[in-house]
């Protein structure tokens, strides 16, 4: 019985180890930048991390083929590294058959950021290799934002011209007014004063003695 | 109000903010850095401030004293030195014309790039995703996307000059925005000029300060600094350092488009321009030298951030190449960890060797990417300031200053259009709001074409073409006009006359020998070069490579460069010989018998 026992294992163990070869067949590989995710807050890699990914990916593998019984032990790594970094293989439930790459990447896509917040880490900082993330579609707003800045100041520009042609027509309206008032008040004296009469005028320069320098 | 009714400034201090607003303009935060970099950092000052000595602070107080003596617009007052040289006035009005339709294109962008600054994440930082969402778009993944921004989203340039497509509307409704400013600013004539110079000519001062503060504790600040700062003085012996620092003194003072002119012809009579020379002339330099500071602090950040990045880049492709642990290299320490692993797993390296020799970091190669004009002002600067922490506000502060800068320049441009225009009675019967009014709608209406798909290419050639070498000419005739047809004893007597003492000795030498010379010598150099250059060539987009290609202008690009120059040159001569027609007739009219002349009696 013992004997029978043990050679299942090291069947399992060897089944294992011929299953996941590194760049070969249905391999992926992973790589974690724990570090430079998170810093002073990075979490050590030990088995119990290795654990959680297993068990995320089979999550990831059962939430694709709609209940399909994977388990931790149906995700094999392999070759892991100091960089952490390892290949892993797939194999389907309560057999050796491997799972097709194409089948893992839709699995792996589908659940990408579940996988990611197991980890507290990015699309950038856990990477497989050959799956690109799919990314974020952009926010385009109903009007651009530049248009509304746009509109704000050209209608402060529309108003300063406006009324820097509308203010002297006014003015001048104004003043006719005034005016009007005071040639009815004025009209007993009927002169009209120097200040009035130098802005109609037209300046004749020949009086002028302005000149320092006179040509003999 | 003058006694002949001409409007003035409200106080001397308007009349020195509106020339400093006016020489102060975008060539000094874009054309001098590059040439200060060019010719070997702090060595370049020695050429630049003599040739400022020299030239340009004789022929900026020559114009200043033309235009306050004769209180006329450039045609008028150059008709009253000699009738024959009406022309010299046409032409810096056509210049100043051509000058205003392209440059208040550059407005319309800043204003693009300040309005698109409103952003929680600024436009230029980041590529649009393709259709895919795989993924940036091709065009931004081969160039960066600051290029991207500004070739594809700003102008949506075209590949050559050749193909056309629509006007950019985002583009038109900023020139439209721009000319409506512009309007508002010159409705009143100097009473609204004089008020706006105020702000113009200060507040870029305020900018560039708080950008000095900014830049010089940027990290790696110090290393642009240090690159400018160190001179080379062997590039003292190149004759280009030299003819590089006299045409950009002629063209950073605004020489010959007659906007002096036109501002000083809006003086009292007696106003003391002498010193207002000097001072506008000395500040212009100043603010060229304080503007290449901050422009070298930030290409240190920028030379420097690209560097790390380089070295970061680096480091992962070995950290992932080798399996190592993530904190096994450092960022000082790539270069060596390179060298051991090249000895230690040779064939594994040589999988990776392309890509390690193609990424080499150089940081001698970053600052050495010297840029000038529009590249440097919308893509290197906007570069820079994505990465800095906040980067909205200071884009907004950036591009709120180069708009400034421009405005002040236009404000002289379009007074050198309007002013001599106005001397005529045929012009002054309008209103003076209509007449500027049809002037701007006029330049816009033209300025569209340079919204255009190919719109770019034909801003480049109005910027290389319609004002450097037409200017050069025309100062030049002006020098000698002044020293030689009008005398300079009788200039030295206007000057007397207005200021109350005469002008130095050295700055009547300097008009009648050294600048004239100096001109001569200027513009033979532009000669020779244009025709060993061969045919001119520009810069065009290619969208693939996502870089600049060096193409030659078609024939008809060159024709309308051709067209340019000769346009406001052959007013000189062809003014002067209209005159001399005139001149024949009229005193052929004098002696028809049949006129009894009163004078004989």
């Amino acid at each position: 019985m013992l004997e029978k026992i043990l050679l299942l294992l090291s069947l399992s163990f060897s089944v294992a180890e011929e299953l996941c070869k590194p760049g070969v067949g249905e391999a992926y590989k992973v790589r974690f930048s724990i570090k430079t995710a998170l810093g002073d807050q990075a979490y050590p890699w030990n088995k119990n991390e290795m654990f959680l990914f297993r068990a995320a990916l089979a999550f990831a593998m059962r939430d694709y083929t709609n209940g399909e019984e994977f388990g931790v032990s149906d995700v094999h790594p392999c070759n892991e590294t100091p960089r952490v970094s390892f290949w892993f293989v797939v194999t389907r439930p309560n057999n050796t058959e491997l799972v097709d790459k194409g089948t893992v990447e839709m699995a792996i896509k589908k659940s990408r950021n579940r996988i990611n917040g197991a980890f507290l880490l990015t699309d950038q900082t856990l990477e497989f290799d050959g799956i690109y993330p799919t990314l974020a579609a952009p926010v385009s707003p109903d009007t651009p934002p530049w248009l509304i800045v746009f509109g704000v100041v050209m209608g402060a520009v529309s108003v300063g011209i406006i009324a820097l042609l509308v203010y002297p027509l006014v003015q001048r309206k104004l003043k006719k007014n005034m005016d009007a008032d005071d040639e009815d008040s004025d009209e007993e004296t009927g002169v009209k004063t120097a200040e009035n009469g130098a802005n109609d005028g037209i300046y004749n320069s020949t009086f002028s003695d302005d000149e320092r320098f006179t040509q003999m | 109000m003058e006694k002949d009714g001409r409007p003035n400034w409200d106080s001397p201090m308007q009349f020195v903010l509106a020339c400093v607003s006016y020489a102060v303009g975008l060539g000094n935060v874009w054309r001098f850095p590059y040439l200060c970099q060019l010719h070997g950092g702090g060595g370049f000052l020695i050429p630049y401030l003599i040739m400022l000595l020299l030239e340009g602070l004789p022929l900026f107080y020559m114009e200043l004293a033309i235009g306050q003596k004769m209180r006329l617009g450039s045609i008028r007052a150059w008709t009253s030195i000699s009738p024959y040289l009406g022309g010299l006035g046409l032409a810096s009005l056509v210049t100043s014309m051509y000058l205003c339709l392209y440059y208040n294109v550059i407005i319309a962008w800043s204003f693009w790039y300040l309005f698109h600054s409103f952003q929680s994440v600024l436009p230029w930082s980041v590529c649009p995703i393709n259709s895919n969402r795989t993924g940036p778009t091709e065009e931004c993944d081969v160039a960066t996307p600051t290029q991207y921004f500004f070739y594809r989203e700003t102008l949506n340039i075209s590949p050559s000059i050749e193909e056309n497509g629509g006007i950019h509307t985002g583009q038109a409704l900023c020139l439209v925005l721009a000319w409506a400013i512009t309007y508002l600013f010159i409705v009143r004539g100097v009473k609204s000029t004089g008020k706006v110079v105020y702000f113009t000519a200060t507040f870029p001062y305020l900018v560039l300060f708080i950008y000095l503060i900014r830049g010089v504790t940027l990290h790696g600040a110090i290393n642009g600094l240090k690159y400018m700062f160190t001179p080379k003085m062997a590039e003292l012996a190149n004759p280009r350092a030299w003819i590089n620092a006299a045409t950009q003194i002629f063209f950073s003072l605004g020489l010959g488009f007659g906007s002096l002119i036109a501002f000083a012809s809006y003086n009292q009579y007696n106003n003391n321009f002498q010193n207002q020379a000097i001072v506008v002339s000395l500040i212009n330099s100043g603010t060229s030298i304080f503007a290449s500071i901050v422009t070298f602090a930030i290409y240190g950040f920028k030379a420097t951030l690209n560097y790390e990045n380089c070295l970061d880049r680096m480091r992962i492709l070995l950290l992932n190449t080798f399996d190592l642990a993530e904190d096994a290299i450092s960022m000082d320490s790539v270069l060596e960890w390179t060298e051991k692993l090249n000895t230690t797993y040779p064939e594994q390296f040589a999988q990776i060797a392309d890509k390690v020799r193609e990424g080499e970091c150089n940081l001698e190669k970053e600052l050495d990417t010297a840029v000038e004009g529009t590249g440097l002002a919308f893509i290197v600067y906007s570069e820079a300031i994505k990465n800095m922490p906040l980067p909205q506000l200071w884009s907004v502060l950036y591009f709120f200053m180069l708009l400034l800068l421009g405005m002040g320049s236009m404000l002289g441009n379009v007074t050198a259009i309007i002013t001599p225009l106005r001397d005529f009675k045929i012009m002054s019967r309008m209103s003076n709001e209509l007449f500027s009014g049809l002037v701007c709608v006029f330049c816009l209406l033209l300025g569209l074409g340079f919204t255009t798909t190919s719109g770019n290419y034909w801003f480049t050639i109005f910027n290389d073409y319609a004002a450097s070498f037409s200017l050069l000419f025309i100062v030049l005739i002006e020098v000698v006009a002044v020293s030689y047809i009008y005398g300079i004893k009788r200039f030295e007597k206007d000057i007397e006359d207005m200021l109350g003492h005469r002008p130095n000795w050295y700055l009547k030498i300097m008009w009648a020998v050294t600048s004239p010379l100096l001109l001569i010598g200027l513009f033979i150099f532009f000669i020779i070069n244009y025709i060993q250059g061969g045919a001119p060539t520009y810069q065009a987009w290619n969208k693939e490579l996502g870089a600049s290609v060096v193409t030659e202008y078609p024939v008809f690009g060159q024709v309308f460069i051709a067209l340019l120059l000769v346009s406001s040159i052959s007013c000189v001569p062809l003014t002067a010989l209209y005159a001399f027609c005139r001149k024949r007739k009229d005193r052929a009219y004098e002696n028809r018998p049949s006129v009894v002349s009163t004078v004989s009696l």
